[in-house]
């Protein structure tokens, strides 16, 4: 394995240039296969202020509609929408993909000096695994996570990579933190008895003044 | 006597500050006689002119694309229009995802499996067995994070109604970048124009990307009831399958047996589900030998690489898509991000039997923009193919000036010679195709000379955004000589600057502003009668508090 990913790594770089003339901002450090794409993998090139790996990080994480069962008012899922790690750490997720149709999972706001555009990313194809290893910065940090196919994200495959204490929840985390903007779940016809708990208290507030005269 | 003499007061103020047009005519006429007419008050002067710049007409797209070129033995076209197709990935959509360099695949942005093209079962030195896999894409939608839509796009300046599409498989984001939200070029209004040849085995994978069931129909295009395998192969949900959910995929077969131009949709809900955007055209041509077919036409528009039966008979060829769209229906997919509430707001309280059409897009744009990418550019002499479709909800008559269309097929099937006729106005029903022959002799019926000439929908509606003309299907067939190097036309008539601006389609600036400033401007506010009407407020609610304070002490 550590030798097929030394071929593709030195075949990329080979590649490098070509990539970097593609259509799409981006295709830089890319790695295709039938299985999806590595993009930006990072496996030895420490980011400023680490002096070492601090610890190496293997996660399964598995993506489709099947995950989408557990939290209402989504389509789609991960196994995992929240991935804690510590800072300088090597994370190598292997990202499972258990839908007929492609999936993506994708980090952003990486340091641009070793990630391209600040990403890093895996798309699998349908019912394919792929494979991709990178270090995390030493700062405590929140990364958003998310397939960027379009409506993915905000139908439920957002995540977030906490590095350290992180710096705060990001928003509409299924599992994690609540949307910013909520759809109104009130049942019909609320305003009824709203408006007659309202009366109400108008009513005893009347009855309370004239008692207390 | 306090109250009394307030009550005198209003009265007085009443009676002053009551605007002189307000008194009966008679009143009016009675008091001429005493004191003439009143003395002079200008009206309120015009107000002051929009300070919005205007985009940019022609913005341009990536360098070169435009180009002619030869792509990997592919022949790609020149654009002569401001905005162009990317050629690679019109070159790997002749080739085959299969078959083109890495390099090639990875600058049409598309996967290696968008287009497979495989044996040539007849021998003619073309590949006939064509494996095509389409996702879904959702345009200008929700997110529980903002309330602009998101992955953006743009049918005009400022108007991005909710879209859903099909869309080539392509590898990556959505998005231009992440710092974008912009959707990727590729990604766009309509659902893009399929080409097979004529009895090549072809099989279409929709791989439902979307969060909603979807479906394919391949609607005039000559497919069994069932597949190889017995599965559905009509797309219906009624009688034929049951649809393919969010994160499935199903595979559509047929072998087309004649040539014609065909149209494809989804068959869920389809008075929502098409009339979303769901929807393209789906060409077969006729079977000739070496005849490698543009098998995915992004956007619809020119066809770049044209089949060999086009390029005997005509210099170019043009997809062109009609489809209008209702504001209130595609915008239920921005007023929430719950699936389940999408699905209530769409399918159980729109209802279409009420609707009307608010913006008519030509090939995904309304204008202005659609004179940025769906001009129809030739010289004199020329003779150009259009296939057109109609996927709106009402017809459309199309019209275009300086020329007479002649339709050589409809619906696929040949319209007899004996039978054909130089039309300039044709009217296409819900989901009709039309193929049009535009020949640019000038014999006086067929066209009348070199020019700048408006097509478009001659129903009034179709050419407006929302009820503002200029917009809509509006778009030009261009002669050469007045075409500019960038690809803009060199337009003879007003300005432009309003209607590249966000605000004239917001119905917020006056029609003729741009270029007669002043002429039917907007007129400022009267503060006078603002001022008399609040001295007139102010003493009818003093004399309405003094007689409320008289029935309440009992006078």
């Amino acid at each position: 394995m550590a030798k097929i990913r030394t071929l593709a790594l030195l075949w990329l770089l080979a590649l490098a240039p070509t990539c970097a003339l593609a259509q799409h901002a981006g295709h830089h450090n890319m790695q295709l296969d039938t299985a999806g794409m590595v993009m930006n993998a990072n496996h030895d090139r420490l980011p400023r202020g680490c002096d070492a790996i601090s610890r190496d990080y293997d996660f399964d994480i598995a993506a489709g509609q099947e995950f989408a069962a557990a939290v209402p008012g989504t389509s789609f899922g991960l196994s995992m929408h929240e991935v804690r790690v510590e800072p300088c750490a090597r994370v190598t997720v292997n990202f499972s993909n258990r839908d007929e149709v492609r999936h993506q999972w994708m980090v952003h706001g990486l340091p641009k000096y070793l990630y391209p555009t600040g990403m890093f990313h895996l798309e699998a194809n349908a019912g394919a695994s792929v494979s991709g290893t990178f270090i995390v910065p030493g700062d405590d940090r929140t990364y958003l996570i998310h397939c960027d196919m379009a409506q993915h994200m905000e139908k439920g495959m957002k995540g977030q990579l906490v590095v350290g204490k992180g710096s705060g929840n990001l928003w509409s985390v299924p599992g994690v933190s609540r949307s910013f903007y909520r759809d109104s779940y009130l049942p019909r016809g609320s305003w009824l008895p709203l408006s007659a708990v309202f009366l109400m208290g108008i009513i005893v507030a009347t009855l309370w003044v004239r008692r207390g005269r | 006597m306090r109250s009394t003499r307030l009550a005198l007061i209003c009265i007085a103020l009443v009676l002053l500050a009551w605007p002189p047009q307000w008194y009966p005519d008679t009143v009016r006429i009675a008091l001429t006689q005493w004191f003439g007419a009143a003395p002079w008050r200008s009206l309120p002067g015009p107000l002051a002119a929009n300070a919005e710049t205007p985009e940019d007409y022609c913005p341009g797209g990536e360098a070169g694309w435009r180009d002619e070129q030869e792509i990997e033995g592919v022949t790609v076209q020149a654009v002569a229009g401001c905005v162009a197709d990317n050629p690679w990935l019109v070159a790997a959509a002749v080739r085959g995802t299969n078959n083109v360099s890495h390099r090639v695949l990875m600058r049409s942005g598309l996967t290696a499996d968008a287009v497979e093209k495989g044996a040539d079962l007849d021998g003619d030195g073309d590949p006939d067995v064509i494996h095509i896999r389409l996702e879904v894409a959702e345009l200008n939608g929700s997110s529980a994070e903002s309330r602009d839509p998101v992955t953006s796009y743009a049918l005009a300046p400022g108007i991005t109604p909710g879209l859903w599409v099909f869309a080539p498989k392509l590898a990556g984001m959505a998005t231009e970048n992440f710092e974008s939200n912009q959707a990727r070029s590729a990604l766009r209004l309509p659902s893009p124009a399929l080409r097979v040849e004529q009895g090549d085995r072809v099989i279409i994978t929709l791989e439902n990307t979307h969060y909603m069931p979807h479906t394919l129909h391949l609607h005039g295009a000559d497919h069994g009831f069932t597949t190889a395998t017995g599965a559905g192969n009509d797309g219906v949900p009624l009688t034929s399958e049951v649809p393919v959910m969010p994160g499935m995929a199903r595979s559509y077969e047929l072998t087309p047996r004649h040539a014609g131009t065909m149209f494809y949709h989804c068959h869920v809900q389809p008075h929502v589900h098409v009339m979303m955007g769901l929807q393209g055209l789906f060409v077969i041509e006729e079977n000739r030998p070496n005849n490698w077919v543009q098998t995915i036409n992004v956007g619809a528009g020119q066809v770049r690489a044209p089949a060999v039966a086009v390029r005997e008979s005509y210099q170019q060829e043009y997809d062109l898509h009609y489809l209008d769209l209702d504001q209130q229906l595609s915008e239920r997919i921005q007023h929430s991000n719950d699936p389940r509430v999408i699905t209530r707001s769409m399918h159980r309280e729109y209802d279409i039997t009420d609707a009307s059409m608010d913006y008519f897009t030509l090939n995904g744009r309304s204008f202005p923009y659609t004179f940025r990418e769906s001009l129809v550019v030739a010289a004199p002499g020329d003779r150009i193919k259009l296939r057109v479709v109609n996927g709106g909800a009402k017809g459309i008559a199309l019209h275009t000036h300086g020329h007479k269309f002649v339709v050589v097929a409809e619906d696929g099937s040949a319209v007899p010679e004996a039978a054909r006729s130089a039309r300039d106005v044709v009217w296409l029903a819900t989901s009709q195709r039309a193929e049009l022959d535009l020949i640019l002799e000038n014999d006086g019926v067929h066209a009348y000379g070199p020019g700048i000439w408006p097509f478009h929908d001659h129903q009034y509606q179709g050419v407006t955004n929302d009820g503002i003309g200029p917009g809509g299907n509006i778009s030009a067939i261009v002669y050469e000589e007045y075409m500019g190097e960038s690809g803009w036309p060199r337009t003879q008539g007003v300005s432009w600057d309003n209607y590249f601006t966000v605000a004239y389609y917001r119905k917020q600036l006056p029609v003729w502003q741009s270029y007669a400033p002043g002429l039917f401007g907007d007129p400022g506010p009267d503060w006078i009668l603002l001022l008399r009407l609040s001295v007139l407020m102010l003493a009818l609610g003093g004399l309405l508090g003094t007689l409320l304070s008289w029935l309440r002490s009992g006078r």
